[in-house]
């Protein structure tokens, strides 16, 4: 136990014993697969139509938001290349599936079906659908371990999205609560607050929900408010993950590349003449120039149209950074 | 006698294969507290009855692979099942002559002893346990254990595996 706890040397044996006994996990999981299968089989027509329409009016929605996020992104990247900062506007993912649940109920962990050999690291974050799940922490070849958010011994640094007020939500062994941690009896926050995460720590990418406050108590005898908040992923029913591959280099190193393909894009600017008008005039260097330059000649122009224009700049940088 | 035991002697890693199974298969949130220790079970089980097969290494070697599906520290599960392993031997003699409630007793307590054990080692890597709830699944196997111990006895004698 001692030499598992201090040193590095049973990691591999551990790996590979788990490449055998992580089947159990998948056999043990057979019945439920094959009922699903089966329920697959023979869903009724008229529920797969129904289905049908809630996921095209789903995706309609989300086309009519992903179209207001482009424009936005865009204006952030903008922004940011004025400041001359680089943070992350996109990051790779990759989708992975639950296998299994840790059997001690004291402990929040759960098996995913990604592991070392499909590029997987230790502490790499894992959302769902709505937010943040948690971290990896123990690496198989083919499965891996992750420690989520509500698991007592796991602690998150957030922001409060209204404000920007940072804070430390902490487990508490209940799957629908967090805690915040030594948040001031005076500070700016209350039911509802949406908590994103600030990226500090260097683990979690920064801006992802993780929470929203349901209950702020002030105990005037208590140096500090009581603040619990609901994790915004469903962490107890999510079946389908997302793996965030976020960048590793320095900033600099990203600054640099950025440049570079930013060059290369404006060498092809130039030398092909038949791009879109917009993108060719105002859109390529937009980027560098100051957003005055493009916000006056385009203001009655749908918020679409502009982010459609200028998308080259943004979506060079991003293709690179993901190398 | 030497052929049947070449025989069947996979029938008793079947058991325990069945019995990792068992030990990682999904249930309900609220009964996972409750949980049998079905390894512990099967291991004292076949120590009891063959215990010139099933000894403190199979115990150890098995608890090697709990601890690798639960994620602990190599070495816990592993520790806890040969003490079991060990009372149960130590008794061994005395155990095979009892009725079935005073062996359920005598099981309740070993497991008892086992499970606080394990509460101790937990609270050492970092990750106390909030209640004494775990001894639940404790008393869940002693109650089980007049069945699994029929069952088995039953495959025994008709499998001849000794």
């Amino acid at each position: 136990m001692v030499v598992d706890a201090r040193f590095d040397v049973l990691k591999p044996v551990r790996s590979q014993m788990g490449l055998v006994l992580m089947e159990s996990y998948w056999i043990t999981d057979l019945p439920q697969r094959a009922w699903q299968g089966v329920a697959g089989q023979f869903g009724s027509r008229t529920e797969l139509i129904a289905e049908n329409e809630k996921l095209k009016t789903e995706a309609l929605l989300l086309q009519g938001r992903l179209q207001k996020l482009a424009a936005l992104t865009e204006q952030n990247v903008r922004l940011r290349e004025l400041l001359n900062s680089s943070a992350l506007v996109n990051e790779k993912v990759e989708v992975a599936e639950l296998i299994g649940v840790d059997p001690n109920p004291f402990t929040h962990r759960i098996l995913i079906n990604k592991g070392e050999r499909d590029g997987v690291f230790l502490g790499q974050p894992v959302l769902d659908a709505r937010g943040l799940m948690g971290q990896v922490v123990e690496l198989m070849p083919y499965t891996s371990r992750v420690l989520l958010l509500t698991d007592t011994t796991h602690s998150i640094p957030v922001q409060v999205n209204r404000n920007g007020l940072r804070a430390i939500a902490s487990g508490t062994g209940n799957p629908e609560r967090l805690e915040l941690r030594h948040v001031a009896d005076t500070a700016d926050i209350k039911e509802g607050d949406l908590l994103v995460s600030s990226g500090m720590g260097q683990r979690f990418p920064a801006g992802y929900p993780v929470a929203t406050v349901n209950e702020v108590i002030h105990d005037s005898g208590q140096p500090f408010a009581i603040v619990r908040a609901i994790p915004t992923a469903a962490l107890n029913r999510s079946r389908y993950m997302l793996l965030v591959f976020s960048d590793r280099r320095s900033p600099e190193q990203r600054a640099t590349d950025a440049a570079i393909a930013q060059e290369e894009a404006d060498r092809k600017g130039a030398s092909a003449p038949g791009q879109p008008a917009p993108a060719n005039g105002q859109g390529v260097p937009a980027a560098g120039a100051p957003a005055t330059s493009a916000a006056p000649a385009t203001p009655t122009v749908p918020p679409a149209a502009p982010a459609a224009a200028p998308a080259t700049p943004a979506a060079a940088p991003a293709h690179t950074r993901r190398q | 006698m030497a052929v049947s035991r070449r025989n069947h002697g996979w029938l008793i890693w079947l058991t325990f294969a069945l019995g990792l199974l068992l030990s990682v298969s999904p249930m309900p949130q609220f009964m996972e507290v409750f949980r049998p220790m079905w390894l512990a079970l099967l291991v004292s089980f076949w120590t009891l009855a063959v215990p010139n097969r099933v000894g403190m290494t199979t115990a150890f070697v098995l608890g090697l692979a709990e601890d690798v599906l639960y994620g602990t520290l190599l070495g816990q599960n592993a520790l806890i099942l040969t003490l079991i392993t060990f009372l149960v031997l130590s008794l061994q003699q005395r155990l095979r002559m009892f009725p079935m409630w005073q062996q359920s007793l005598v099981i309740l307590v070993i497991f008892g002893i086992a499970q606080l054990i394990q509460l101790w080692l937990s609270a050492l890597t970092g990750n106390r346990l909030p209640t004494l709830a775990l001894v639940w699944s404790a008393v869940i196997s002693a109650l089980l254990w007049p069945w699994i111990s029929f069952a088995l006895r039953d495959l025994r004698r008709r499998l001849h595996i000794n």
